[in-house]
């Protein structure tokens, strides 16, 4: 008896596609070394997540609907994102208050979207994983992969597979990062005051790399330790250091 | 108080400049944030405690008076009548100054002893008493040192002082009272102790406001962590009472419920030194208490959110909690949201009042991580309104034309995959090329905010559409 294979939709998320596509071919690696056949729809773009928060619904609006079909009739939908996940998870059913049949679509789609971690961890309960990092690590809880998916322990628990990784966990992982999207670029002095503190839990761990979920706070974290002059410190979508090199 | 919520960019640079404020700010914000996730703790702590079931209960409570505010409010006004309080209404502000000098009047009165109030600040209350020739003061201990730095705005809505530290305000006292610098707060405390005794025995008018309103009861509660509170509201003669309609509870009970919540979540107390209930005024046998109460229930702008999308703000217990959590007020504090209220519940609260037009940067000064909805005793999701009031700008075409034109070309854009593929391919190779063969671009004037501070990394080269695609067809031609 031959087992029928979970097909899994990739959302790549655009920043992803534009600023670290090896993030999204480490998830496509994880999600294949664990069995999954991986689709991964050539039209999709983006969730419509930068128009939502920004108060333009009609864009998201038509953004989701479009998600909401490239992803039809596959059994689960990862994302490598815990924000553009908590978009789709959190924020498409409430797109849809006044179009019960578009708002029933976004439910269905919520309930099978999963964080990476949180798919590898909960659906599919993974246990070893590719990657062969050796150091010390520490994990910036992203706002929304924490507050509205409930991402905290599971990419910890993979990471905890690896033996040469060892997690020092900051103060304040919880903290925002002050990324917050569009903030960063109309709030840019705020945006560096908070993630100053940020990068100072970091170095006080002085662990070799950050590792986190998204890539709004990798590119945040990341621009503003080199600006204060840390070459050292590694950020690394924790993607990347499961899946290990391709 | 004039609404400054337009400058809030440019004052929010100020604060950010500010050495000491930020001094301040990094001490103030460890003490609130960790008070409150220890009182929490050693709640859920106790056998059967649960604090997320208190959160729930006491929001549902607050939901009950807001779906019949007027007839809870009808409850109380005939409480308090009954027990010898007079209930008057103000619309707004400008009513609020006029309802009080004119009582103020009535009984002759000089000088009035104030206990916090949010919406004296809201109203604008002192000047006005002032320009009537009625001498306002201060007796919390935060607000008093406020006032006599030439009437400087409160910064918090529970620490009106939390922006300024132990020697800023030494070197005040010692400047105001003529007196040698001391260096601790006790000592502060007794200073100033001294003088406002005088003024709790000459002022013929107490003014406070009320945590909560008791429907069953028509009586006013006073959550304080000083004595001031009750010297005010028992001392004088008259005592003015002026509070939001929104802070109506309909029971003791319900009261003791919130009771558990507040000042757990505003400083991480089980209790605060002092939970005053007042009912009437001085009843016949009773040794203190005023001859004369009056009780203003204040709208400026809270009916017209009941019923609404925002109607769930109208729960707010004024804890400070969200912004004492809120990594954006921890960065500038409050003086940069230039109105009464800040942090995530004032960016709700001051669009609200104020106008919407009038508070345009408040709500996208965040970013929306939900700190604050994770810690707000009574689970007022901050978040989605203020997402919400982003969508009102958006309907009210208030956002600058480049915004609103980016995010429509983005949609467009992203709704049509090939030009999106285009595009993106086209704005990876602008962006290697400005990175010049380095790993990062050190300035973006697409983004000019964002490099300012921070470096960007440059793109791999390449988008993973293109490679994806490569690989696919690569594989194609394997498999063949």
């Amino acid at each position: 008896m031959t087992e029928e294979k979970m097909r899994v939709g990739l959302f790549v998320t655009c920043l992803v596609d534009l600023m670290r596509p090896r993030i999204g071919f480490a998830a496509l690696r994880l999600l294949e070394a664990a069995g999954c056949e991986v689709v991964v729809p050539s039209t999709q773009t983006c969730c419509g997540q930068p128009a939502f928060n920004s108060g333009d619904t009609r864009v998201a609006r038509a953004l989701a609907l479009k998600l909401i079909a490239e992803f039809d009739g596959l059994d689960y939908v990862v994302v490598p994102s815990g924000s553009c996940g908590g978009m789709i998870r959190a924020h498409y059913p409430q797109l849809f208050d006044d179009d019960p049949a578009a708002a029933a679509r976004a439910r269905a789609l919520a309930a099978r979207t999963f964080e990476l971690t949180d798919f590898l961890v909960s659906v599919l309960g993974v246990g070893g994983v590719p990657g062969d990092f050796e150091g010390t690590v520490t994990y910036h809880d992203s706002c929304s992969g924490l507050r509205e998916l409930g991402v905290k322990a599971q990419p910890r628990a993979l990471l905890a597979h690896m033996p040469g990784v060892e997690l020092k966990e900051m103060a304040a992982s919880e903290e925002c990062c002050g990324f917050g999207g569009l903030f960063s670029v109309k709030f840019g002095d705020i945006s560096t005051r908070v993630v100053d503190r940020k990068c100072d839990n970091i170095r006080a761990t002085g662990a070799d790399a950050v590792v986190l979920g998204d890539l709004g706070c990798m590119l945040n974290i990341e621009g503003r330790l080199r600006r204060r002059g840390d070459e050292r410190t590694r950020v690394l979508h924790v993607a990347e250091v499961l899946a290990g090199e391709d | 108080m004039r609404s400054q919520a337009m400058f809030f960019k440019a004052r929010a640079g100020d604060k950010l400049a500010d050495r000491q404020l930020q001094a301040n700010l990094g001490k103030a914000k460890s003490r609130f944030v960790e008070g409150r996730a220890q009182a929490v703790a050693d709640y859920d702590a106790a056998p059967g405690a649960d604090f997320e079931a208190l959160r729930d209960a006491a929001s549902a409570i607050r939901d009950r008076v807001l779906a019949n505010l007027d007839v809870w409010l009808e409850t109380f006004e005939d409480k308090a009548r009954a027990r010898g309080a007079e209930v008057l209404y103000a619309r707004d502000g400008a009513e609020i100054c006029r309802l009080v000098v004119d009582i103020a009047r009535r009984h002759g009165v000089t000088k009035a002893a104030k206990s916090k109030s949010m919406l004296s600040e809201e109203a604008g209350l002192n000047e006005a008493l002032a320009a009537a020739g009625i001498e306002p003061v201060e007796t919390d201990l935060g607000e008093y040192i406020l006032q006599i730095n030439d009437n400087e705005p409160p910064s918090h809505i529970i620490a009106p002082v939390f922006h300024k530290s132990k020697e800023e305000v030494a070197e005040l006292f010692a400047r105001t009272h003529h007196t040698p610098k001391k260096d601790d707060i006790a000592g502060m405390a007794r200073e100033a102790r001294e003088v406002l005794r005088e003024h709790f025995m000459s002022a013929e008018m107490g003014i406070s406001g009320a945590n909560f309103l008791i429907a069953e009861t028509g009586s006013a509660a006073l959550v304080t962590n000083e004595g001031n509170g009750r010297m005010v509201t028992t001392l004088p003669k008259v005592h003015v009472v002026v509070t939001g309609i929104e802070k109506l509870v309909p029971t003791l009970e319900d009261f003791s419920t919130l009771m558990r919540l507040l000042p757990r979540s505003a400083t991480g107390q089980r209790i605060s030194n002092y939970v005053s209930v007042l009912t009437g005024v001085k009843g016949e046998g009773d040794l203190d208490g005023p001859e004369h109460l009056y009780v203003i229930l204040v709208d400026n702008g809270r009916a017209s959110l009941v019923g609404t999308e925002f109607e769930p703000m109208l729960r707010c217990i004024r804890c400070g909690a969200c912004m004492n959590h809120c990594p954006v007020y921890q960065s500038v504090g409050g003086h940069a949201y230039g109105w009464v209220y800040p942090g995530p519940m004032g960016s709700v609260l001051t669009p609200l009042y104020t106008g919407i037009g009038n508070a345009l940067d408040l709500p996208h000064a965040s970013t929306l991580c939900n700190q604050c909805g994770v810690v707000c005793p009574v689970k007022i999701p901050l978040p989605d309104l203020l997402r919400k009031l982003r969508e009102k700008q958006v309907e009210l075409k208030l956002r600058p034309w480049r915004e609103r034109f980016a995010l429509r070309l983005w949609g467009w854009v992203a709704s049509r995959p090939a030009l999106y593929g285009f595009a993106a391919r086209t704005a990876v190779r602008y962006l290697s090329r400005l990175a010049g063969g380095a790993d990062r671009i050190r300035a973006l004037r697409a983004a000019p905010e964002w490099t300012a501070g921070r470096d960007l990394a440059a793109p791999e080269g390449r988008t993973f559409r293109e490679l994806y695609a490569e690989r696919v067809r690569h594989e194609g031609r394997t498999k063949r």
